[in-house]
């Protein structure tokens, strides 16, 4: 037993010293909420980050990927079963998945970055935005996006737009936060905010549709059950012949124009803080971070079908346009 | 591994108060009641308001999220005997309403309760001395509590008067029992037990959210139709044991594909496929062994 203790503890010893070197790869837990595209692609930019950085998958590093499939109680077992497993970080995915992770790793030093998650202190993941020194062994990367900015942009696209039809789902955390600001920014921006409400997927062509004729803009922000059925949303603005803006440029093909990042790079950005955590940089000492590099993609082919013109400073801003079908990039010069 | 036996115990046993409201409602009334998805959260709300807001004490907020579900149950049954809606829809309008009432109860979707003292924290920290096994000590006293006393009630004469209404309310009617009050009181206590069954898993989940009801309904009869394939009993003793032994097993079948779901080369997406398998074989292994039994005792 004596020598058991010792070979643990000098293995333990190695390990921390330098455990890319030890034999026995890192084990990384990663769970979300659901099978989602927005949240499988943050699953796929940490480990893209990761391999990138030189984690060769099975040699240094070890993936327990796992998902509730809409279940919070199945949530909780993935954060009980990483524990028993002794994953050495864990990537949690989603407002539910994070908070269920803290909750049964709480008082343990085994890290838990967050990704997905809009208003990690609403949620109480984190103490503070931008003092981590309460963050005890939790941080990660916010989805948070510039809602005041998307309000300003679609006034910028016409001065007829004063009236901005949002649909949501008010059971949605992220959604009803990013709702909220909207509706406390539209005074200053100058904009009156209408919203319409569906609580599953098989309403949001109801709402959406409700809103037709009341509305001189349709905007949908990272809303999971809108983004499900966006086509009734792009349907709904067309018939009522007004622009809609989508805050995820990966439903370009579903909107007039979008505005924001790609939950791709959001990954990538959550990969990047993991790196940073392993790298020996305190969890303590990371704050909040917030997804950057926030884009306009323009949809012509949408735009024409309601007979829109894109201003040529609005044109100026674009980094991507669908044109024909087929996107153009901007190139940098 | 061990320490994973005891999670899944523990969520069996918090999920199994919820799959006894089931069972009085399902098993006893004969009365499917869709109202538990709305009011496990319902509980789930009523109790991470009461903590977060006003510091209520986490034990008390499992009765006060008792009482809320029990109004909820009691709103299902008045639309169903005295408004004469059928009962799977007096359940399905309850519950969407539930939607729009816990969203304003919480107000907002998503509700943490990581920074207040839950009862299964309190409890982790109080009793020290049994480690690993302190929460689950907890929920397994609360939970056995609730079967001996639902045990008990249903032996009074009220209690008879409830199953006597779910088996023949013909025959009841003409021996006097006001089977409507009695289909009211079975919803409200069904629905009361829910609500304390999400009251105590938001707690142990550390917090509430508006979306965790979806679904409970399905554990709920999963929970009771396996425990009644495994345990076949009209004791009532018996048969809320087979309720809490079937979300157990359900727990358990989760955990088990969680564990050893990867080992053997299946992938996150397969999980609810794996549980699913794992139950089907839960239910299978004794009913072949009946069988064979059976046939071996004919030879």
């Amino acid at each position: 037993m004596k020598r058991f203790i010792a070979v643990a503890l000098l293995g333990s010893i190695v390990f921390s010293v330098g455990f890319a070197a030890a034999s026995a790869p890192l084990k990384i837990g990663i769970c979300k909420i659901v099978e989602h595209p927005a949240l499988d692609a943050v699953e796929q930019g940490v480990i893209d980050t990761l391999t990138a950085a030189g984690y060769v998958e099975g040699v240094d590093v070890e993936y327990l990927i796992a998902s509730a499939q809409g279940d919070f109680g199945t949530a909780i077992s993935i954060a009980q079963n990483f524990q028993a497993q002794n994953v050495d970080l864990v990537v949690a995915i989603a407002t539910p998945t994070a908070q269920a992770a803290v909750e049964v790793f709480r008082g343990s030093d085994t890290p838990i970055i967050y990704g997905a998650v809009t208003d990690p202190v609403g949620a109480e993941l984190v103490l503070s935005a931008t003092d981590p020194s309460g963050n005890e062994n939790v941080t990660g990367v916010s989805d948070m996006i510039p809602v005041a900015a998307h309000l300003r942009l679609l006034k910028e696209l016409s001065s007829e737009i004063i009236t901005i039809g949002i649909v949501y789902n008010p059971g949605e955390a992220n959604s009803a936060i990013l709702t909220e600001m909207a509706l406390a920014a539209a005074p200053s921006v100058g904009v009156a905010i209408v919203t319409a409400t569906a609580d599953s997927t098989a309403n949001v062509p109801l709402a959406a549709q409700s809103l037709i004729g009341r509305v001189d803009a349709f905007y949908v922000t990272t809303d999971n059950t809108v983004v499900s059925a966006i086509d009734s949303v792009l349907a709904a603005s067309e018939e009522a012949g007004v622009p809609f803006l989508m805050a995820d440029p990966t439903s370009l093909a579903q909107a007039t124009l979008a505005a924001g990042f790609d939950y791709y790079e959001h990954g990538l950005t959550v990969g990047q803080v993991v790196l940073d955590v392993l790298s020996g940089t305190g969890t303590d000492e990371i704050p909040v971070t917030y997804q950057e590099r926030a884009e306009i993609h323009l949809n012509l082919d949408a735009a024409e079908r309601i007979g829109f013109v894109f201003t040529q400073s609005v044109i100026d801003q674009a980094s991507a346009i669908l044109y024909h079908g087929i996107v153009w990039e901007r190139q940098e010069p | 591994m061990a320490v994973l036996w005891i999670h899944a115990i523990e969520q069996g046993l918090a999920y199994g108060i919820a799959a006894l409201g089931v069972f009085l409602t399902y098993r006893i009334l004969k009365f499917p009641d869709l109202t538990v998805d709305g009011s496990f959260v319902t509980g789930a709300a009523i109790a991470s308001v009461l903590l977060v807001r006003y510091g209520v004490d986490p034990f008390t907020v499992l009765l006060v999220a008792f009482v809320a579900g029990g109004i909820a149950g009691l709103i299902t049954g008045l639309l169903n005997t005295r408004l004469g809606i059928t009962n799977l829809l007096a359940g399905v309008l309850t519950m969407i309403m539930l939607y729009s009432i816990n969203l304003r109860i919480m107000g907002r979707p998503n509700l943490s309760l990581l920074r207040v003292p839950t009862a299964t924290r309190l409890v982790d920290a109080a009793w020290t001395p049994l480690g690993a096994v302190s929460v689950l000590t907890f929920i397994a006293i609360l939970t056995l509590t609730i079967k001996l006393l639902v045990d008990a009630f249903l032996r009074t004469e009220i209690g008879f008067a409830l199953r006597a209404t779910g088996d023949s309310e013909t025959m009841i009617t003409a021996q006097g029992v006001n089977t409507k009050t009695m289909k009211i009181l079975g919803l409200a206590l069904s629905n009361g037990l829910v609500a304390l069954s999400g009251a105590l898993v938001a707690q142990y989940s550390g917090f509430a959210d508006v979306g965790m009801g979806l679904g409970t309904i399905v554990t709920g009869l999963a929970a009771v139709i396996i425990g009644g394939t495994l345990i076949r009993s009209t004791r009532v003793g018996w048969m809320t044991a087979s309720v809490l032994l079937g979300s157990l097993v359900y727990r358990v079948a989760v955990i088990l594909a969680l564990r050893y779901g990867y080992v053997i080369g299946f992938q996150a997406s397969d999980l609810k496929l794996i549980t699913s398998l794992l139950v089907i074989l839960a239910l299978v292994v004794p009913y072949v062994r009946e069988r064979r039994m059976r046939s071996v005792s004919a030879c």
